[in-house]
């Protein structure tokens, strides 16, 4: 890819990710915060990408972005409307 | 009003102290110390073409298994915690569109998860990505029948087996070569075949099959938790 598109793909999902991690300890709905979160663990790993460290952009992307996000999700929908 | 304030103070305090740092920086072009040795030798060391690889399973091979043992031990908590204080309504029945996506995805998922895990020391990929990867497919296969999951027995010798079979392939190496977890206790072979890189394929399925057993069974307990069909 074009460097200097590379980096600008960077500083777009590097200031991306520090508004989301801000704005996620205000947000009232817990879905919200749980997607945000996942969100943010996605943007990790393109981040991982451009880096040229394949193997923990794919790490990041199952782990971070998948599986912590879906346990989330689960534990969420038992708990039912309490929050 | 006052935990609001209170929490932009402490990410203030956070985003001055981290600020701090950035004149300290450095930006590393070359490799240096122990990389550059890795990246000068790893090749003709283990014969694994996935440099990322031939660090994680074979010359940092002991700090990969004292993170199997803490996912271990984290698995078996969630699990005693989820047998001890039953959680929700226990298994619903599966919505349309899941039901049929669990008939199509589940093997494709598979293959991406057994690819990830085997071709781990000559592509991209390895032992726990592949193994979370396996679990989401068994997840998606849970998911989409309406009854407590089958093979809750199989996980635990599963997770058992693969386990014993890194320490094993560990200690091999003490025996034969005085050196835990020695990648040359078979020949490295041709790098860049399959069936090569001494013990590194075997202990990525190892990690693999055992992170997919951990995550399957805080699926299952999770699924089953607050009741049964």
């Amino acid at each position: 890819m074009n460097p200097s598109l590379a980096s600008a793909l960077a500083v777009f999902l590097g200031g991306m990710m520090l508004a989301a991690s801000v704005v996620v300890l205000f947000v009232r709905d817990l879905l919200s915060a749980i997607i945000i979160t996942g969100m943010i663990s996605l943007s990790a790993s393109v981040l991982f990408l451009l880096m040229d460290a394949t193997d923990v952009a794919i790490t990041e992307a199952s782990i971070g972005a998948v599986l912590a996000t879906l346990i989330f999700l689960w534990g969420k929908g038992k708990m039912g409307g309490r929050e | 009003m006052i935990r609001t304030l209170f929490v932009l103070l402490v990410l203030l305090v956070l985003a001055a102290a981290a600020t701090s740092v950035i004149p300290h920086l450095k930006m590393r072009t070359e490799l240096d110390g122990a990389g550059l040795e890795y990246a000068r030798r790893g090749l003709e060391d283990t014969g694994s073409i996935n440099l990322v690889t031939a660090v994680i399973v074979a010359y940092r091979g002991l700090d990969t298994l004292g993170e199997v043992v803490v996912l271990f031990s984290a698995a078996t908590s969630v699990m005693l915690i989820l047998s001890l204080f039953p959680l929700g309504r226990g298994p619903t029945d599966p919505s349309f569109i899941v039901a049929h996506t669990a008939r199509v995805l589940p093997a494709p998922i598979m293959l991406l998860a057994v690819y990830f895990t085997t071709h781990s020391h000559l592509s991209p990929g390895g032992g726990f990505p592949g193994g979370t990867i396996m679990a989401s497919a068994f997840l998606l296969v849970m998911l989409g029948s309406s009854s407590t999951p089958a093979g809750s027995k199989i996980l635990p010798a599963l997770e058992a087996l693969s386990g014993t079979t890194f320490g094993l392939l560990g200690l091999w190496g003490t025996m034969t070569l005085g050196q835990f977890l020695n990648n040359r206790v078979i020949g490295i072979g041709n790098p860049g075949y399959l069936v090569s890189a001494g013990i590194i394929p075997l202990v990525s399925l190892a990690i693999g099959v055992k992170v997919a057993s951990e995550f399957s069974g805080i699926f299952a307990a999770f699924r089953k938790s607050g009741g049964n069909r």
